[in-house]
């Protein structure tokens, strides 16, 4: 059996700001192909991203890219790609200026022609003589794509990279991390929508508060997030009778009411509380009025798989 | 696993490429309208006085025109010009968060910091130095104080490229510090005795325009060789100090 050499080696990572604790002693590798970095705002992805493209240094523990330290080895550079979280680009160029800029700085043979096919991947006119600065915010999001893959390199760390884009370039950008990771690239993606990671059907790296909550398939992730508890408001003209008809029916784990319409369920069967609901109610002679998740937002399970 | 192709680089590094492409682009993003017009104002205040200078027939016209160089050209004009272009050369973009592309590329930082030197040096000689070349020759001072101003800014504005590209790395606001460093440091404090004098880059400026017009001052004068080397010196060390800092740095 062949063993795959981890192309990124973050072992026992933190990273603090001040009194702010960003990362919390994080570990693990990454292989070629798409990873998806998953977590809410503030959780500390961008941090993890930067330091494995050596922009900041870890505070404590050791991040090896393609073997070597990204924060010491200037050379290191010509595998990276990174598409940073600002918007920002330099404003006066177009884009042809900008990604041929990235081709010139890493040395590329023809940085012309590398420039115009990285943009024409991203479907982006290399002929626009227009700035960056009158793109839209999905453009640009395009234009630093093209210039993170212009030298073709080993290692692209994306963040958020599908911010601003339409549904089609989405699916187009989708489409293109996993053509790279097929083509043996480390690519490795930061998402803060579950659904987004979900369509890079990939491995995924699951981040909280700093520290690193889940890893693994990504089914099998989707799978321990439904699993979790779920607390689910439900109001009807007939709370009481409705509550016991849906611990009868095995749909809930608790009940209990709240004012003279509401009663909050608790059930780790979403499915088939879903399913028993509406024949609960019916059976009971009760009207439902409404039927609302109370914690299936992210940062729930979020909190979920850190408490877990 | 996939064998992945490194695409075709050129076989020896392409320094003149990286560096002039690191200079355009410095180049462009430091001129911007509202500097150019804002100092060119300024410039244009001195090329009035010089006139105004000239056309009041003064018998000692070399030592009033030398005295409004040194106190309006290189004790305000070349400084604060300087200031605004150099510090925004890497100040901008670090602040902006642009110098992720300049940084995460494998580019040696002090070609970086160079052409960020370079360009500001490129932007601020003619903005600064022509209408002060033009406010000298409207004085009547002579071939003397034209080519001490051209001397005088020249070495002054080296130092302050040097020093104000790593203080646009270095701080957060740099105008401001820059500022307070050329009224409080350079108009003050270094006024008050020979020791604070020599920590000043319009010192060595002064005194080579003093040198050149033969009109001296009755503060502290350089000698001879260290009046035109301690700036370069200084513009030596704050750039390596910038190639340093550009090295250590984290970047946003």
């Amino acid at each position: 059996m062949t063993t795959i050499e981890p192309m990124i080696e973050v072992d026992g990572v933190s990273k603090w700001f001040g009194d702010l604790v960003a990362v919390s002693d994080i570990s693990f590798e990454v292989g070629p192909g798409v990873t998806a970095l998953l977590g809410p705002n503030g959780a500390g992805k961008s941090t993890i991203l930067r330091m494995l493209c050596g922009l900041t240094g870890p505070a404590r523990g050791t991040v090896r890219v393609l073997g070597g330290d990204p924060r010491r080895d200037l050379g290191l550079a010509r595998h990276i790609g990174l598409v940073p979280q600002q918007e920002v680009t330099f404003e006066t160029l177009t884009a042809f200026e900008f990604v041929r800029l990235a081709a010139v700085l890493h040395g590329l043979g023809h940085p012309d022609g590398a420039a115009a096919l990285a943009l024409g991947v991203v479907e982006l006119d290399p002929a626009d003589r227009r700035p960056t600065s009158t793109y839209s915010k999905g453009m640009r999001q395009r234009v630093k794509v093209a210039q993170a893959i212009v030298h073709q390199p080993h290692v692209i760390v994306l963040d958020e990279p599908l911010t601003g884009l339409d549904p089609r370039q989405r699916l187009h950008m989708i489409n293109l991390f996993q053509r790279l990771g097929e083509d043996g690239r480390c690519v490795i993606v930061s998402s803060h929508v579950l659904d987004e990671v979900e369509r890079f059907g990939s491995r995924v790296l699951v981040m909280v508060q700093g520290r690193l909550a889940a890893e693994g398939d990504f089914h099998a992730i989707r799978e321990l997030m439904d699993d979790r508890p779920h607390r689910v408001r439900v109001r009807s003209d007939r709370p009481r009778v409705l509550a016991t008809a849906l611990l009868d029916a095995e749909a809930a784990l608790a009940v209990r009411l709240e004012g003279a319409d509401t009663v909050i369920v608790d059930t780790d069967q979403v499915a088939r509380f879903r399913r028993c609901v509406a024949a609960a109610a019916q059976r009971s002679d009760a009207h439902l009025w409404e039927v609302t998740p109370l914690d299936d937002d992210l940062e729930s399970v979020f909190r979920y798989l850190v408490g877990r | 696993m996939t064998e992945i192709r490194a695409p075709r680089r050129h076989p020896t590094p392409r320094t003149p490429g990286a560096v002039m492409s690191l200079y355009r682009l410095m180049l462009t993003s430091q001129v911007t309208r509202t500097r150019v017009i804002g100092l060119s104002a300024l410039g244009l205040v001195s090329v009035f006085v010089g006139f105004a200078i000239g056309h009041a027939h003064l018998h000692d016209a070399l030592r009033q025109g030398t005295r409004f160089i040194n106190g309006f050209g290189l004790s305000l004009l070349v400084p604060v010009a300087t200031l605004v272009f150099a510090s925004a050369s890497l100040g901008d973009p670090n602040e902006d968060g642009t110098l992720v592309y300049l940084w995460l590329r494998p580019v040696a930082r002090a070609k970086i910091v160079a052409a960020a030197a370079l360009a500001s040096f490129t932007v601020t000689w003619p903005i600064v130095t022509i209408p002060l070349v033009i406010s000298a020759a409207l004085t009547g001072g002579g071939r003397s104080l034209v080519v001490g101003t051209v001397a005088g800014v020249t070495v002054s504005m080296v130092a302050y490229i040097g020093l104000f590209v790593a203080l646009g790395l270095r701080v957060k606001r740099a105008t401001v510090w820059g500022l307070l460093y050329i009224f409080v440091w350079e108009g003050f404090v270094a006024t008050g005795n020979n020791t604070a004098s020599r920590l000043a880059v319009r010192t060595y400026a002064r005194s080579v325009l003093s040198h050149i017009t033969g009109e001296t001052f009755r503060v502290t004068d350089i000698a001879s060789p260290w009046r035109w080397l301690v700036p370069v010196a200084v513009a030596l060390v704050a750039l390596a100090y910038a190639t340093r800092r550009l090295s250590r740095q984290d970047v946003a």
